[in-house]
């Protein structure tokens, strides 16, 4: 039942991870979808706003127009440029040459008749008569303070709440649309599981009644038979726990404790010699005292089981396997088929098989890989094609 | 007392050669008008704006004067009639017209 638990809890993170990129990214269309709208209501209400603005300065700019016309005329006895405390002006003649200019600014735009720039309003008009060769008055006024304040405020309210809706329409909308795929993948995943979970206890029950049976009883033919069953028995329980430990391993604690691994590994030699037998496989192996690592017993079995299990199954009929245990290395080695040295490094990529002439998933060496990283152990992969394979595992004494 | 003439008509040579084309043709001229010609200078101004655009309807009128063409009031034509076409080169009027400017320009004028 934890495989179950652990499985549907996977689905959900996986369907939440799902929803969220989704969500960010209809999110993000909404945000620039409302940023383009904004700009546009912004620049609509700036526009709005310095239209009114172009009334009070056109008045203005008449005032100023009315003096300069009064200088013009008297321009032979005064030569004093009107000025105003109400706003800055300037004049410029037909080739846009400044005549005169009280503007912070120096650079003013004389096509456009009136702008904002660096918080001051530009408005400008061309005269009818060029009184002092004037043909153009530009006047400069303070920007009045916050006045898109209203506008800033509108734009957040509104926006604010129309983000909000949509991202809520959104998820709704995903909702409904993933349901039916959901329910066919949890229908799918459920079956699964419940299949993997029932795989279990047959299996157990084969192995455990053929270890109940006294060989010494039967007779060879018999024994052969049986021999093949525990094999076959033993394959599935490999599949089995496998497939158990992919679902699981992002959820399963981790029971560090002291392993020998001279004893471990005798164990595996032991549980696999019947397979080895199968194939006639020769198992020799060196093996040091006292070499322990502290980690994970099911955790280096499966490990362990999975090299062992590699290096029989693509192993030659009457070949050979030889494990060397020292104080920071185990290398199993065979003389199977190998494969070639530059197909080496994507061995350990799930799914991955170089030679499909023998049953499998390409599960086993990634999960190797998950292991050894977990643990922080180094795995390397040495093989030449037709000669074998030799993989080392080594750690930091 | 040759000698005297001789050197004072050398001065008054002199003299009218360091005088402007300006000074020489356009000034004595508008003196016997009793509109200052600064006043013609700013009716100009007033019309065509720029420096270019100002001196090319200047140099158009000086060589081809009508009434049409004239900035001045219909007042002041009927009394003096419009002028009679200009007998300078046209570098020189070119001379004459960049003096006439600078001496009226608003320019750098306006405090």
């Amino acid at each position: 039942m934890l495989v179950l638990k652990s499985w549907d809890t996977n689905l959900r993170s996986r369907e939440k991870k799902t929803l969220w990129s989704f969500l960010f990214l209809y999110a993000c269309l909404v945000l620039i979808s409302l940023f383009f709208v904004a700009f546009l209501y912004y620049d609509l209400q700036r526009e709005l706003f310095l239209q009114h603005q172009k009334e009070a300065l056109s008045n203005l700019t008449n005032e100023q127009i009315t003096r300069l016309k009064t200088l013009h005329v008297n321009f032979d006895k005064e030569r004093f440029y009107p000025r105003d405390e109400r706003f800055n002006s300037a004049i410029y003649d037909s080739a846009l040459h400044e005549i005169f200019s009280t503007l912070n600014s120096k650079n003013v735009n004389l096509y456009d008749d009136i702008y904002i720039k660096d918080h001051k309003i530009y408005y400008i008009k061309e005269l009818e008569s060029y009184y002092l060769g004037a043909r153009y008055i530009a006047l400069e006024v303070p920007e009045p303070a916050h006045w898109d304040k209203k506008i800033y405020r509108t734009l957040f309210l509104y926006g604010g709440i129309i983000f909000a809706l949509t991202v809520l329409i959104g998820y709704f909308l995903l909702k409904l649309l993933l349901r039916p795929m959901r329910d066919a993948i949890t229908l799918l995943d459920r079956f699964i599981k419940d299949t993997t979970h029932e795989l279990n206890t047959p299996v157990n029950t084969i192995l455990s009644n053929i270890e109940m049976i006294d060989p010494t009883q039967l007779d060879p033919a018999l024994l052969k038979k049986i021999n093949r069953i525990t094999i076959a028995s033993k394959t599935i329980s490999n599949l089995y726990d496998d497939l158990t430990y992919l679902i699981l391993s992002h959820h399963l604690s981790s029971h560090d404790e002291t392993v020998d691994l001279k004893l471990l590994l005798e164990e595996r030699l032991e549980y696999f010699s019947l397979l080895c037998e199968s194939k006639k496989i020769r198992v020799s192996s060196c093996l040091e005292e006292n070499v322990v690592l502290s980690i994970d017993r099911k955790k280096i079995t499966k490990l362990l089981d999975n090299i062992l299990s590699n290096a029989v199954k693509y192993n030659t009929v009457g070949g050979s396997i030889h494990v060397e245990l020292h104080d920071g290395l185990i290398q199993i080695s065979d003389s199977g088929r190998g494969m070639d040295a530059s197909k080496t490094k994507h061995a350990f990529e799930r799914y991955v098989r170089f030679d499909r002439s023998v049953g499998g998933f390409g599960i086993g060496l990634s999960i190797v890989a998950a292991i050894a990283k977990e643990y922080g152990l180094f795995v390397d992969i040495e093989s030449k094609r037709d000669e074998g394979t030799k993989v080392s595992l080594s750690w930091k004494k | 007392m040759e000698k005297i003439v001789g050197f004072l008509l050398i001065c008054i040579v002199c003299v009218s050669a360091r005088e402007s084309t300006y000074e020489r043709h356009c000034v004595p001229c508008h003196k016997e008008l009793p509109v200052k010609i600064d006043k013609f200078f700013y009716r100009y101004v007033l019309k065509y704006s720029s420096e270019t655009e100002v001196k090319h309807a200047m140099m158009h009128y000086l060589k081809n004067p009508t009434k049409e063409s004239s900035i001045i009031s219909d007042g002041l034509i009927n009394r003096f009639g419009v002028k009679k076409k200009t007998m300078l080169s046209d570098d020189a009027l070119s001379e004459a017209l960049d003096t006439y400017w600078e001496t009226y320009k608003v320019f750098n004028k306006l405090k």
